[in-house]
């Protein structure tokens, strides 16, 4: 009996930015509008396995998860052990440096999907590179959302794998499978030492899209897709910022959390699957 | 809907240590912390994943605790529940500072040391 093997396939891509190459690993499946999808802070691509491997979405879609530096097998930058203030991603990097990955792959006009942190580092995107892509799916997404950059998480005291999986856990919703919501659990377990925290100082304080919002043109779609069971970023606050947001519409996600793709990818695609049709016929 | 009494604790603390889970995840989880419903305070007197004692008569004699939760029990009421709401399926989710519908109180980080095994015993409030 033949082997069951997944279609996707995995390599490393050197992605200058501001002096560095960086050795980005990236997965990707699939033909036609490159999709590119952002894992949630502290984690890597894995995340968007289902995607990746489902064919309603790669026969229209090149689908493409990278892991950011330090995230899953993209290695650190060389100095990493001598830096003299703590890691802290910014929005400025967390942006720029994604589309320095797109312009190495030399995609064109790619659509760009993340979730959490993805989903938040949307705004920015929309704002300063909307001639840069095509249209933007911003899953769990909202203008600010406080309260996470906090110290238990990278604490020599406290084992980060643990904690920071289980400071996610109850994100996810209790009606998703408990295997894939163990799953995320894990991929969360495995970060990097703080690096979980040095990505939410990005989401819970440097973005702050409270005033900026209004100045996204709406060029660019963006379609913002939140799950009922997420308290970092409620339902309450995706609609808020979708209404003050030109182009931007909500939806929300009955019987999901913070993870959709991974804690519930049939309940996602539900979801999904028409946005991306819609997003085919733009 | 769960009548959270001190029947209903002990209960609880009877399912937990029949968890074959916590044996393993809850092997250096030695702590007393409360459990506070309204005005109410249970101390829950926990040794390497198992419930010793819990009381609601807390005395010198215990020499205190570690850390305490605490909120309405209403709060606790939706958290019990089999399938429970948004925002209170979790108590990271009921203490976070945008809910704050539940207060973690004390030495934290014993709280952030035990997370795992802790959300797991708490979890078992579902099987009571």
């Amino acid at each position: 009996m033949a082997a069951k093997v997944e279609p996707i396939t995995g390599r490393y891509i050197y992605v200058p930015y501001e002096g560095e190459e960086y050795r980005i690993y990236y997965e990707e499946n699939g033909q036609g509008l490159p999709l590119v999808c952002l894992h949630t802070a502290g984690t890597d691509g894995r995340e968007w396995r289902h995607q990746l491997c489902d064919p309603d979405i790669t026969k229209n879609f090149r689908v493409i998860a990278f892991d950011l530096p330090r995230h899953g097998k993209s290695i650190p930058p060389r100095n990493f052990y001598k830096e003299e203030d703590e890691h802290k991603l910014t929005s400025k990097f967390y942006s720029e440096f994604t589309m320095a990955f797109c312009k190495a792959l030399d995609l064109k006009k790619p659509v760009i999907m993340g979730s959490s942190m993805g989903g938040n580092i949307c705004l920015p995107l929309a704002l300063d590179f909307e001639n840069e892509v095509k249209a933007l799916i911003a899953i769990e997404c909202c203008d600010y959302s406080p309260g996470w950059w906090i110290d238990p998480l990278w604490h020599p005291h406290i084992h980060g794998g643990e904690a920071c999986a289980q400071s996610v856990f109850g994100l996810m919703a209790p009606q998703s499978p408990a295997h894939y919501r163990w799953e995320t659990w894990w991929f969360y377990a495995q970060g990097g030492p703080g690096v979980f925290k040095a990505d939410l100082y990005f989401y819970s304080v440097d973005h702050d899209f409270r005033e900026l919002c209004s100045k996204i043109s709406g060029k660019v779609p963006i379609y913002m897709m939140t799950g009922a069971y997420d308290f970092a970023c409620t339902p309450e606050m995706t609609k808020q910022t979708a209404e003050k947001t030109k182009n931007a519409e909500a939806i929300i996600m009955e019987g999901i959390g913070h993870f959709p793709m991974s804690e519930n990818p049939d309940v996602f695609k539900k979801y999904l699957m028409p946005l991306l049709e819609r997003i085919l016929k733009l | 809907m769960a009548q959270l009494n001190k029947q209903w604790v002990e209960k609880w603390a009877k399912k937990v240590n029949e968890d074959k889970v916590l044996k393993v995840i809850g092997k250096f989880f030695t702590a007393n912390f409360v459990i506070g419903m309204d005005e109410k305070d249970y101390l829950i007197k926990v040794r390497e994943g198992k419930i010793e004692m819990v009381t609601d008569e807390i005395t010198p004699n215990m020499m205190g605790w570690q850390f305490a939760l605490r909120a309405p029990t209403a709060s606790w009421s939706k958290f019990v529940e089999p399938t429970p709401p948004p925002m209170y399926n979790d108590i990271w989710a009921m203490a976070h500072p945008l809910h704050g519908r539940l207060k973690i109180e004390g030495d934290t980080k014993i709280f952030w040391q035990n997370l795992r095994a802790l959300a797991w015993m708490l979890d078992v409030m579902r099987q009571v």
